[in-house]
């Protein structure tokens, strides 16, 4: 996953449902320096809580992603985040260096 | 100058024996056999007994043993039947250094609650035995799997007799010595019907969804809410649980303590069996005093709750005694005064 375009990344999950394995999944895909450059905030739910998982990444061009997480799977969340992340390289490239 | 070592020129010789090599001493095989010494009397009377082809401790197993990861599935099952609380963390891609202070800073509060504990003469000292292990998480639940679902002393033993015990007749028949994993005698956690009971994929652990990712476990030697403060209040501290003061522990707040902290999520906790979440192992963090304080809280409900049912036991009967007394001082009264009216007449 392409992790140099994030600057926000604001989660919140159940870990004892199923659903919050692709939140627990995204958060261990950002690398061990991530807190430097990310604003990272999780939220931990109660057990029984029916509240949904959720997931919010902002990238450096201000898109925002809410992502709908009770359908997609850990695969299909970074896909989503790696689609506007190479665009913005692809900016990058162009216009820099 | 003469030989210092004065030898006979006899002794200088080499000297060839041939009349008393033994091959030509005996040609008869029979007559080799009567040279050599009897067997020991037990041997005539009864033969050793059948010898197994594997060591006590090292009975067959389902998984091929050298490998390693069937050694974690025995390290995992050891760890998960001999601690009655274990922490489980998510540990989001940690370098070493933050991993090195995490476990020093880990350690040193735990070493602090034993020095207290051995202070007011507690016997059971753990900081050296908690610590915390990144596991592998496919093979920690696959142990898990085993550890809670199969139970080998509820299954009927089949009657065999041990080929390595002395006491085991030679004549007796026993199945199979060879080192084979389908014998059923094997019950150790990684035997064949260990893995058949684990695979069986209707049971639903309660901890399934939480084993995923990348886990890190404490495990405790025993529910010492005490150790569990400590060891909270360092790796995930809130309002309930501080961290420690900069001034009392300088080195928790180093950046890369503080960074690797970040990094490490509590999920939830397994505490004798039953599953907790974050919450409810703050709870179990809380009890005041530990199993000594909870012993303490229930002397004392107890003692009230006697207390209050014998006062109700003995108002019964006081109150019965009083009425009966009321009544007895009424009719002595009502005598009286019928005494006293026949004397006025």
């Amino acid at each position: 996953m392409i992790t140099r375009f994030l600057t926000d990344v604001r989660a919140k999950f159940n870990p004892f449902s199923p659903r919050g394995k692709t939140v627990r999944l995204f958060l261990s895909l950002l690398p061990p320096n991530a807190r430097s450059s990310i604003k990272i905030e999780t939220k931990m739910l109660p057990r029984l809580s029916k509240e949904p998982s959720a997931l919010y990444v902002k990238l450096k061009d201000g898109k925002e992603l809410n992502l709908d997480l009770e359908k997609m799977k850990i695969t299909e969340v970074t896909a989503e985040v790696d689609r506007h992340s190479r665009l913005l390289s692809r900016k990058e490239e162009l216009t820099g260096s | 100058m003469p030989p210092r070592l004065r030898l006979p020129l006899g002794n200088l010789r080499v000297r060839i024996y041939h009349h008393i090599l033994p091959s030509q001493q005996c040609t008869y095989a029979s007559l080799a056999t009567t040279t050599t010494p009897a067997p020991p009397i037990d041997q005539t009377i009864r033969s050793i007994p059948p010898i197994a082809r594997f060591p006590l401790n090292q009975p067959p197993s389902h998984k091929p043993p050298e490998l390693r990861k069937s050694q974690l599935h025995r390290q995992y099952q050891s760890l998960l039947k001999s601690s009655p609380l274990i922490l489980l963390f998510q540990h989001n891609n940690l370098l070493a250094l933050e991993w090195m202070g995490i476990r020093r800073e880990l350690a040193y509060a735990l070493r602090n609650v034993d020095t207290e504990r051995a202070t007011t003469s507690h016997q059971n000292l753990y900081a050296d035995a908690i610590k915390i292990q990144i596991i592998q998480t496919g093979i920690f639940a696959s142990a898990l799997r085993v550890v809670e679902f199969y139970h080998p002393e509820s299954q009927p033993d089949s009657p065999t007799q041990h080929p390595s015990n002395p006491s085991t007749t030679s004549s007796a028949r026993i199945p199979d010595t060879l080192p084979t994993p389908d014998d059923p005698r094997f019950t150790h956690g990684l035997s064949r019907r260990a893995h058949q009971a684990a695979a069986n994929r209707k049971l639903k652990l309660e901890l399934d969804p939480l084993l995923s990712g990348p886990l890190a476990v404490v495990a405790f030697p025993a529910v010492s809410p005490q150790h569990l403060k400590a060891a909270l209040s360092i790796l995930s501290s809130s309002s309930d649980f501080p961290a420690p003061k900069r001034k009392i522990q300088p080195s928790y707040h180093e950046p890369a303590v503080q960074a690797g902290l970040q990094k490490l999520m509590l999920l939830g906790a397994r505490v004798e069996g039953k599953v907790f979440d974050q919450e409810g192992t703050k709870w179990v963090g809380s009890i005041p005093g530990g199993i000594d304080g909870l012993r303490a809280q229930l002397v004392a409900m107890l003692q009230n709750t006697g207390a209050s049912v014998t006062n109700i036991l003995e108002s019964a009967g006081r109150s019965l005694y009083l009425t009966m007394e009321g009544r007895k001082c009424m009719l002595e009264g009502g005598k009286k005064e019928t005494e006293t009216e026949k004397r006025g007449e």
